[in-house]
């Protein structure tokens, strides 16, 4: 579904992704683990098209297409979503509104007709509940005095309303208490599919208790370093990064 | 930068719309302004003396006055010799009784605008004064607010029909010595609507008009006049275009509002002038003034405004709170572009116990446009327990616009309690990616930030009219956002 | 207008008159210039609210007096009041006897402090009517300079003391701060006795790159005396200016303060308290230029009006073309006491930038009901619950002192001035 081949990517002239390899294939879990700095979320943001980021060379196909190519809604609209690290607020924009305008406007890029207003709002209201969000969300301006808990439910509902192919979750634990953690990784783990993939991008391996990886990478200076299983996020919670780091540059 | 600048300039620079030129023969007296001039405006109209003394007193103490330079904005001197002072369309001898005799060019006109005056006035219910140039062209709805006792006409009618009202009220709230444009304007003014509410009705209807300047090289001057007598209510819409001309235009309008007691009027404005080119070539000046007199205890006047067109605005919806208890708001959506120069704002002038205010002002710059909030916010030693709230905001689009804030509070009453806050911000790259990552267009992310941003204010006006605001709103932004 | 103006003949004789110092020249260039610019009148934006008719009459007194006495100044005996002030402020105190230094000159590390008519150094600057003005008729003044690097162990404490014998003085102090120096000034405004005496005074700051300057002014003069003061602060990359002004005394007092920042990572930080009562007219304006960004600015003036005083406040900040990465906020807050009292505030905005944050508020009203109501469920009258709130609203200024040597000379006068203003409401 997703090959990054040799990726580098710069910002403000200073690379950050130094020939960058992945590939992950529909049903698989991917988690990218590494120390700050590692390059994580610029591997997010270059998928996703953040203008900031200035891809030197390397190449990245989502479902056969090049994605570079594309502007960052004709990437969303293609089924490539990102849980945003800081859901920015946007206010007087209704939450419901967005969501809505984010629906339709993938409905319309595959050539379908806009969601019926009553069919959106009782799939919000489902959705809403699994992850315990009070519907009076809907009515608010988008992250708008949100808790930093709540924009990140806020992110996983937008998430499970766009059902895209690929999602791209950064950081989605960090800063969440241990119930919304729990409502965020069933939300996520609601939406496995074996047409879906998810790349989680996360510094700890706590995430990892409650959404199982299929695999687990391990991000360093702008490259994987390292690839296992699950049992290698435990490894790292273990030893911490540093044992990885020097086993691959020796 | 996330954004290419380029891209969204695009999004900015959208053409104006109705700049289209109606090609109808019109009547017009030559340019100039002298007593000759006055006297022959008020002679086209069949004038009674006492109308044609009020403009003669205005004309002279307007050659008294200066042209106030206090705005923040900057414009070339306007010959007032130069101007036509009046234009009629030429059908205007033989009146049109109903629509049907409405010249069907002009219908056509008001068809390009988007106010197909026919169906759509009937679909929604709203009576329309159409003011084409300087003449009403047709009132519609008039039987049913016949029946409610509303009287709903030209301005010019009702000079002839109704002169105890005219002598009564005209120049009350706004006197002809007010200020440079009100005095000019009170000399030249062609025509405008004319509202009285009867005691206790609650106007059946919204009443519209729209304004619309056509000829080049003139003057428009209407002049509008509602009383909304004890215990009534209205709404009044008020909706302005223009032709795309190289020229600039002047447009120097009055209107005058009272209220008596426990009545409510509540003033919309869509202004949609054109605004000139992105050079800055061409377009209205826009000096008008409006204020509202809360004349009775418990009377309430409410305006509202998007204004988005005009080269240059000076404009300020006021309100003099003399009556107990009396509530004055003013919510406003200014948004300039490319050259566009606005200084805008109100005055809140408490007397009476207890009085109110609310003024939320959202101001959109963009572009190479300057733009100004300047408001007055006056407590009278004697409005115990006066209250006002103001809330001010802009946006900011791009780096070589401004934003100003200009807030003047003068407050002479210990029990009063006033607050003024004022924030500055702009559309962040962040926001701008947020959006497009749920596959929102860059433009549609763009209005949907700004119309959030001016939701406070568009949830005040008529549904109809909040759906071509925003409409509005879009197109003036095109390409605005770097 | 003949009521505010100066009388120029006579203006351009006293100059004449004046010694061949080292200032001649800059007052007599200054004396022309003034002849086109006269006091400002109400008719201009900026002194709307403020008439200056008074101090025109004071000056033409003075420059009477200057003609017929040939320049003699009266002395007066003060002792009592400088004890009071330099015997509760820890601090380098020179005197500032009508605009002459009348002390000796402290020898603090790293500071050179100079008569402003003993030696050359930088040009007197100010081009406005008020600055020119000073410049004209100005014989003395003093002179700071902080070398780079030079932290001083105390505050330098400057007293101001008028006669009001005399019907007019020009005050200037000119501070140059060093690179990366962190200078504190604590200025003390008093008259030596009661009467009607115009003051006009000039504090201009230059700081360079990496300085910080604190300043403390306590304006506490007679009740009968008029002042235009007018300071201003240069701030280069990385320095900070700190000012608190206390208004107290005076019949009319004009306070303008302008800061320009002229270099990135620049903060200035002003705040303000005014106490009027009787008759009293004080009006701050202030403007702060963000020249350039990232660069911050904090400003917060508050005011408690009683009798038939009347205060200004006029807060101007302008963001200009380019200075990206500004983050300002102001705010003015009154509470009005009285009927009569009149409050006329103004927080501009003007922006020229889009990358910026700003934020301005104001507020006029009374004391906030729920802590009256608080304070009386524990007991307290109604009475003492108002002076305990309108205190706490005047204290929050304190919280804010940018040298913290003057705090309890402060809180106690503060206190006296409150009980004042509270007993005599009307």
């Amino acid at each position: 579904m997703l090959e990054v081949k040799n990726l580098k990517a710069s910002i403000g002239g200073k690379e950050i992704l130094t020939g960058l390899n992945l590939s992950v294939k529909a049903g698989e879990v991917h988690a990218i683990m590494g120390p700050n700095g590692s390059g994580k979320s610029t591997l997010a943001q270059v998928i996703a098209g953040h203008a900031d980021y200035e891809v030197t060379s390397g190449a990245v196909e989502f479902l056969g297409k090049d994605l570079l190519d594309l502007d960052p809604e004709e990437r969303a609209r293609e089924g490539i979503f990102l849980g945003f690290q800081y859901p920015v607020e946007i206010p007087g924009v209704n939450n419901a509104y967005l969501l809505k305008a984010a629906v339709n406007a993938k409905r319309k890029h595959h050539g379908m007709d806009e969601i019926d207003a009553f069919e959106f709002l009782k799939l919000a209201r489902e959705k809403m509940t699994m992850l315990g969000m009070d519907p009076v969300f809907l009515n608010r301006g988008v992250n708008e005095g949100f808790s930093g808990g709540e924009k990140k439910r806020n992110e996983i509902l937008q998430m499970a309303m766009l059902e895209p192919s690929l999602a791209i979750l950064d950081e989605t634990d960090s800063g969440l208490d241990i119930d919304a953690l729990k409502a965020v990784a069933n939300g996520v783990n609601s939406l496995r599919d074996p047409e879906r993939a998810i790349v989680l991008v996360t510094h700890y391996q706590r995430l990892l208790d409650y959404i199982e990886p299929d695999y687990v990478h391990v991000l360093s200076g702008g490259q994987i370093i390292r690839s296992g299983d699950k049992s290698l996020a435990l490894e790292l919670e273990d030893r911490g990064y540093e044992w990885v780091v020097e086993a691959a540059s020796a | 930068m996330s954004t290419d600048p380029n891209n969204l300039e695009s999004l900015v620079n959208r053409r104006y719309e109705h700049g289209f030129v109606t090609d109808i023969e019109a009547d017009s007296l030559p340019p100039g302004l002298d007593e000759g001039i006055v006297r022959a405006i008020s002679a086209i109209k069949k004038e009674p003396e006492f109308m044609l003394e009020w403009r003669l007193k205005a004309y002279r103490h307007w050659l008294t006055m200066q042209e106030p330079e206090w705005a923040h904005v900057h414009y070339p001197q306007i010959n007032y010799q130069d101007i036509s002072y009046f234009s009629a369309p030429k059908s205007d001898s033989d009146r049109p009784k109903s629509l049907d005799e409405v010249d069907p060019k002009l219908l056509e006109t008001y068809d390009k605008l988007g106010i197909p005056l026919h169906e759509r006035a009937r679909l929604a219910g709203v009576a329309v004064d159409a003011v084409f140039d300087s003449v009403s062209v047709a009132t519609t709805f008039k039987e049913k607010l016949n029946d409610a006792g509303v009287i709903f006409c030209p301005f010019s009618e009702a000079v002839i029909k109704h002169p105890e009202l005219i002598k009564k009220y005209l120049g009350s709230v706004v006197p002809h010595r007010d200020n440079f444009f009100a005095a000019l304007n009170s000399a030249v003014f062609s025509d405008g609507s004319f509202v009285y509410i009867p005691k206790g009705v609650r106007c059946p209807m919204e009443l519209s008009t729209y304004f619309r300047i056509n000829a080049a090289n003139t003057g428009q001057f209407e002049r509008t006049l509602i009383i909304a007598d004890e215990g009534s209510y209205v709404s009044y819409l008020e909706g302005c275009t223009a032709p795309m001309r190289d020229e600039n235009q002047l447009h120097a309008a009055v209107v005058e509002l009272v209220a008596m007691k426990d009545a409510e009027i509540k003033y919309s404005t869509v202004q949609n002038w054109y605004p000139g080119d992105e050079d800055g070539k061409g377009g209205i000046y826009n000096f008008v003034t409006k204020r509202g007199d809360c004349r009775g205890d418990n009377s309430k006047i409410s305006w509202t405004q998007v204004e988005t067109g005009s080269a240059i605005t000076w404009k300020y919806p006021s309100c003099i709170l003399r009556g107990e208890n009396s509530v004055g708001e003013f919510y406003s959506v200014a948004v300039t572009n490319n050259m566009q120069q606005a200084d805008t704002g109100t005055k809140m002038i408490h007397i009476g116990k207890n009085s109110s205010s609310t003024i939320v002002s959202k101001g959109i710059s963009a572009g190479r446009a300057q733009q100004s909030y300047r408001g007055l916010v006056r407590v009278m030693p004697q409005a115990q327990g006066a209250r006002n709230h103001t809330q001010c905001d802009s946006l900011l689009i791009g780096k070589e616009c401004g934003a100003h804030t200009f807030p003047y509070m003068e407050v002479k009453n210990p029990s009063a309690k006033v607050e003024h806050e004022a924030t500055t911000s702009r559309i962040s790259e962040n926001q701008l990616f947020y959006c497009r990552q749920r596959g929102i267009s860059e433009e549609d992310a763009v209005n949907m930030i700004v119309n959030g941003f001016c939701k406070e204010v568009f949830k005040e006006l008529p549904m109809e009219f909040a759906v071509e605001a925003q409409a509005l709103l879009n197109v003036s932004l095109e390409g605005a956002v770097g | 207008m003949s009521a505010t103006a100066i009388n120029q003949d006579m203006l351009l004789a006293v100059v004449e008159a004046m010694p061949g110092d080292k200032l001649a020249e800059a007052r007599r260039a200054a004396a022309f210039r003034f002849a086109e610019l006269g006091f400002p009148t109400v008719g201009q934006e900026d002194w709307k609210y403020t008439n200056l008719s008074v101090a025109a009459e004071l000056g033409n007194e003075w420059l009477d007096a200057y003609v017929a006495n040939g320049g003699q100044e009266s002395d007066s005996r003060t002792g009592n009041l400088i004890a009071a002030v330099q015997n509760r402020i820890d601090a380098y105190w020179i005197i500032l006897r009508d605009g002459f230094v009348d002390s000796n000159l402290p020898d603090v590390d790293g500071i050179r402090v100079s008569r402003i008519a003993e030696q050359g150094h930088r040009p007197l600057e100010g081009a406005d009517a008020m600055s020119v003005f000073n410049t004209a008729l100005l014989r003395d003044g003093l002179y700071v300079r902080a070398e780079p690097g030079a932290v001083p162990d105390k505050p330098i404490g400057i007293l101001i003391i008028d006669n009001p014998e005399n019907a007019m003085s020009q005050t200037r102090v000119m501070i140059d701060s060093g690179e990366n120096s962190h200078l504190r000034i604590v200025e003390c405004c008093l008259s030596s006795e009661a009467g009607r005496q115009f003051t006009n005074s000039i504090f201009e700051a230059d700081l360079a790159d990496g300085a910080t300057l604190d300043h403390v002014r306590i304006q506490n003069r007679d009740e009968a005396h008029v002042s235009v003061n007018k300071l201003s602060a240069k701030l280069r990359r990385d320095s900070n200016f700190n000012h608190n002004s206390f208004d107290l005394g005076g019949a009319l007092t004009r306070n303008d303060v302008n800061a320009e920042i002229t270099g990135e990572g620049a903060s200035v930080n002003l705040n303000g308290l005014y106490l009027a009562a009787g008759d009293q007219h004080i009006d701050n304006h202030t403007s702060i230029v963000h020249g350039v960004g990232p660069s911050t600015s904090e400003e917060e003036y508050r005011g408690i009006l009683s009798g038939r005083s009347r205060c200004v406040f006029n807060g101007k900040v302008i963001v200009s073309p380019g200075a990206d990465g500004t983050d300002s906020r102001q705010s003015n807050h009154n509470l009005l006491l009285s009927d009569r009292a009149e409050i006329d505030t103004k927080p501009e905005l003007e922006i020229y930038a889009d990358d910026v944050k700003c934020a301005h508020g104001a507020t006029v009203g009374q004391l906030d009901e729920t802590a009256l109501f608080y304070l009386r469920t524990r007991g307290l009258g109604l009475d003492h619950a108002r002076r305990i709130i309108t205190r706490a609203f005047a204290a929050g200024t304190l919280s804010t002192l940018a040298v913290a040597e003057c705090h309890d000379y402060l809180a106690d006068v503060l206190d006296q001035r409150l009980a004042n203003l509270i007993d005599a409401k009307q």
